[in-house]
């Protein structure tokens, strides 16, 4: 979804960036160092912006540097990101997510795309956390994925072609495993 | 942060008059500002994104699930520039289904 937003953006000034969710990382993903992320992204594409600056410089001088707080950091990003034209948000895996977590980043971007009408956020988790999107976003467009048969069939293929050990593969082997898998998944 | 560095020749050049001493001060408030930028960076986050980006694009499987970006839903939610659509497109599916691979 980064990669085809990005060759949709083309030459306008449209921001990209993204975010993944990880189990296995839900200490280190806490609601600040994912915005952080994000943000950081927004700046890295250029001159890093006066404001950001200053309060990096300030927080330098206080008891062990300290790092910006949520509501600091929401700050932050609101006034970075109305001075861009347009930026997509994608976020992928929101259910690997802490139930804490999630429901403070969504909030959060709730906030942000409330101070600015040309940010969007594409995010993607299992049906369950629809019901926490639904119930920070008033208005939310869904699409369903689940792989359809071509998409099956494009897999299976070219996985039997790249297959390190083709001698043991024959006409009819490969036909019933292009007819059953699609069939059995399609079942499911 | 390339782009500065790339800059810095012409910029130099274009104080070539000054003398040694003032060039040095113009190199190290240069260098201590992109410091400061890449401290900055990672003082915003310690989480990098663009890693897992990288290992998500290498696997993923061209053509798999376009079908996605071909539905209105997606073309409405991308194309407009103004607010009277939804801001937020929500994925959703079943663990494994290919959600994270969309392209």
């Amino acid at each position: 979804m980064i990669d085809r937003l990005c060759d949709q953006a083309g030459e306008k000034d449209v921001a990209v960036v993204g975010l993944y969710c990880d189990f296995l990382s839900q200490q280190e993903q806490s609601t600040t160092s994912m915005l952080g992320a994000i943000l950081k992204q927004l700046v890295s594409r250029g001159e890093i912006p006066e404001h950001i600056r200053k309060a990096f410089q300030k927080a330098k001088k206080e008891f062990g540097g300290r790092g910006l707080r949520l509501p600091d950091i929401v700050e932050v990003m609101k006034r970075t990101i109305t001075a861009l034209p347009r930026v997509f948000i994608c976020i992928d895996a929101l259910d690997e997510s802490t139930p804490k977590y999630r429901r403070e980043l969504l909030e959060s971007l709730r906030e942000i795309v409330r101070v600015s009408t040309n940010t969007r956020l594409f995010l993607t988790g299992r049906p369950h956390v629809g019901d926490e999107i639904r119930k920070c976003f008033c208005k939310v467009v869904r699409i369903p994925v689940s792989p359809t048969r071509d998409d099956i069939r494009s897999y299976l293929e070219m996985r039997l072609d790249s297959d390190t050990d083709p001698d043991v593969m024959d006409d009819e082997l490969r036909a019933d495993i292009m007819r059953v898998i699609p069939e059995k998944i399609g079942e499911m | 942060m390339a782009q500065m560095s790339s800059e810095h020749p012409q910029f130099t050049a274009s104080i070539g008059s000054f003398n040694k001493n003032s060039f040095n001060n113009i190199v190290n408030f240069n260098t201590e500002r992109e410091l400061e930028g890449r401290q900055i960076l990672q003082w915003l986050s310690p989480l990098e994104p663009q890693q897992r980006h990288q290992g998500v694009r290498i696997n993923r499987f061209d053509g798999i699930g376009n079908w996605v970006l071909e539905t209105n839903e997606f073309r409405k939610w991308s194309g407009a520039e103004d607010g009277c659509v939804s801001p937020v497109l929500f994925c959703d599916g079943n663990p494994g289904v290919g959600k994270t691979y969309l392209r």
